[in-house]
């Protein structure tokens, strides 16, 4: 037995072994591969020998293509339209259940906001496709029954919405599904933010005569920036990356007028539909930069300010 | 410059009572300490006052006008917290002249008063730093100018000092007097520490239980406290308390009973007696007394002894005692002076 004892100097790599052999198999190698594809012309399915160097042409490709230029307003549209208002009501919502619920009603909240965010991507698609369909959807019954009423009937439709099919109306259809999904995980990080203020400051500003407005202003919204600037990054970097929810709504072709193609779709559909890996691969790396430079500025707007901590 | 009147004020959660009634005076420009153990009901109180606590029944009076319903800032009083409630986001001259801004007064009017409180302080060179950058004692500053620059009515302390080492305490504590003297301000404030209490205070009320025990003068609270529990709060060590021997007590209890309560009214059957008035004298001189502890502390020393038959053990501050003085040494002891306090079955002073 002796014999299998581990010294000492091999025994973190040893125990690590099956992390940094699983991160080799599927996250380095994929990079890298996609990294030297995105300069190869290959046809997946003549195998690897077929592949050969271009250079520069599958970044030129993509910068003159106007889907994927189009796909990039698709996604930038989506990720503002269903992120900044998760954000604007996650921010209340938080303060809200903080102020109005004890412990355990509170947590309760927490868990129902939380739910969908813990929910697969595909029962969601399914479910609000269900209730965005023309005909049977709970959405258009319910404006139909808003139509109904009097005083309302100016504000409402007097037909019924064709959500997932009609261009104009899929982007606003995907952007609320996503931001029902990830509201309520911007609340428990707004929520556990706010609990780390210490009471004594709204105390203290209550002598100073600053009302909860004011104190929501100069209190609540300052010291929840860190969080702030946490969540905000979160949805930069996932809302430039959406692709299941308007994948399996669009059925996985970016809907009528590739109104829903975001550039995940898109350059999925590029590698795995058109069979043009090295173009996929240029456009996952544009991707990937674009990504990285949002990223940038919002630190650069978010980061928390004054001396380093 | 105000002056405060609680009269009949309670405060209540659920169905416990947490202030059971407190009627108190505080004078225009007076420095008034809430002294007591914790829990005694101090800090609600002062919490009460401020605003940030509702009032259950009674009233608070400000210069006269009732101000039970008034929002904070309309009572004019301005508060330190324990914990100084620095806004952490903001440099020190944006947390003093925060209450300027809510209030609505102009940028350059704010950072000409904030300048102002800052030069009273000493704290003209923090203004562009931020709280967390700044030590203990220099929060502590900030926070007492941030009350200063509101220029209020009352100044609220809720024990300020807490927080610092006992050298910056003294500093602060010599501090927070010369502002009370230059500005002339009513103050309350609040202390679980008796030294504090006895050195600040123009009065001291003296809190136990939610209520007040007594009202009155550092030192004539401490020569004349109204019953056992002000005696034994104020002081330290402890007053020693030495009750009446029973028939059958020991002959060295009975000794002392006599030295201390003898012509002293029949209705005393406890007598308090500060160690500072404890005399050790010759074995053979005094009572008979046993040295259990001795803390040598150089300019004095503090003895804890045991009389035969008394349960508790005797406190004595005397000159430094020298080495003689160790556990275990056989003393005498005998009073000082006519320095001793009576009091009843109730443990109300007997005079």
């Amino acid at each position: 037995m002796r014999g299998l004892r581990l010294s000492p100097g091999m025994a973190p790599y040893v125990l690590l072994s099956p992390f940094l052999l699983l991160f080799a198999v599927f996250g380095l190698f994929p990079l890298l591969f996609s990294l030297y594809l995105a300069f190869q012309v290959w046809e997946p399915t003549d195998g690897l020998a077929a592949m050969h160097f271009v250079g520069l042409d599958n970044f030129r490709f993509a910068l003159g293509d106007a889907w994927f230029w189009k796909s990039l307003r698709n996604t930038v549209w989506m990720a503002l339209a269903s992120g900044i208002p998760q954000h604007a009501v996650a921010i209340p919502l938080a303060c809200f259940l903080q102020a109005a619920f004890r412990q355990r009603w509170r947590d309760l909240m927490i868990g129902a906001f939380f739910l969908p965010y813990i929910t697969s991507t595909v029962a969601i698609a399914i479910m609000f496709s269900s209730l965005f369909s023309t005909d049977f959807g709970l959405v258009n019954l319910g404006l139909a029954t808003l139509h109904g009423l009097p005083g309302l009937s100016w504000l409402t439709p007097d037909h019924p919405i064709d959500w997932l099919g009609r261009p104009e109306n899929i982007k606003p259809a995907i952007s609320l599904i996503v931001f029902w999904r990830y509201v309520g995980f911007n609340m428990v990080l707004y929520l556990a933010a706010l609990q780390t203020i210490p009471a004594d400051l709204y105390e203290a500003a209550a002598m100073d005569g600053a009302s909860h407005l004011q104190q929501f202003r100069h209190i609540t919204l300052p010291s929840l920036r860190p969080m702030i600037y946490f969540a905000v990054t979160l949805s930069v970097i996932g809302g430039l990356q959406l692709f299941e929810e308007p994948f399996i709504l669009t059925g996985g072709r970016g809907g009528s007028d590739q109104a829903g193609m975001s550039t995940a779709i898109y350059l999925y559909r590029m590698a795995f539909d058109f069979n043009d890996f090295g173009a996929a691969s240029a456009m996952s790396w544009l991707l990937f930069f674009m990504v990285a430079g949002l990223t940038w500025l919002t630190n650069r707007a978010l980061r928390p300010q004054g001396p380093a901590q | 410059m105000a002056q405060v009147t609680l009269s009949g004020i309670r405060k209540r959660y659920g169905s416990v009572d947490v202030i059971k009634g407190i009627d108190l005076q505080i004078h225009e420009g007076e420095f008034m300490v809430f002294v007591g153990p914790s829990g005694c009901g101090k800090s609600t109180t002062l919490r009460m006052i401020a605003g940030l606590e509702d009032i259950t029944a009674g009233d608070l009076l400000i210069d006269g006008v009732r101000a039970n319903q008034l929002r904070p800032v309309d009572r004019g009083a301005a508060m330190v917290f324990q914990s100084y409630a620095l806004y952490p986001h903001m440099t020190v001259a944006d947390n003093m002249g925060f209450a300027l801004r809510m209030a609505g007064v102009t940028a350059a009017e704010r950072s000409a008063q904030v300048g102002r409180a800052a030069e009273t302080l000493r704290i003209s060179h923090l203004l562009e730093r931020y709280p967390r950058e700044l030590s203990g004692g220099e929060r502590q500053r900030v926070a007492i100018g941030r009350a200063i620059v509101r220029k209020p009515k009352v100044f609220l302390f809720d024990e300020p000092l807490s927080n610092l080492d006992a050298a910056l305490r003294v500093n602060m504590r010599i501090e927070l007097c010369r502002l009370h003297a230059e500005l002339g301000a009513t103050m309350i404030y609040v202390t679980h520490d008796q030294v504090e209490a006895m050195t600040m205070g123009s009065r001291i009320a003296v809190f136990n239980a939610g209520g007040i025990e007594q009202v009155g003068a550092p030192l004539a609270l401490y020569d004349r406290p109204a019953n056992e529990f002000v005696a034994a709060f104020l002081g330290a060590p402890r007053i020693n308390l030495v009750s009446q021997p029973q028939a059958d007590g020991s002959a060295a209890h009975r000794a002392l009973w006599t030295l201390l309560a003898d012509g002293r009214p029949d209705r005393v059957v406890r007598v308090g007696w500060r160690p500072e008035h404890v005399r050790v004298v010759a074995a053979d001189t005094g009572i008979p007394a046993q040295v259990v502890l001795a803390e040598h502390l150089g300019d004095t020393s503090i003895l804890y002894l045991r009389v035969e038959g008394v349960t508790e053990l005797l406190h004595a501050k005397v000159a430094a005692g020298g080495p003689h003085l160790q556990p275990g040494v056989r003393i005498g002891l005998s009073a000082r002076g006519d320095t001793v306090i009576g009091f009843d079955q109730h443990g109300c002073q007997v005079s």
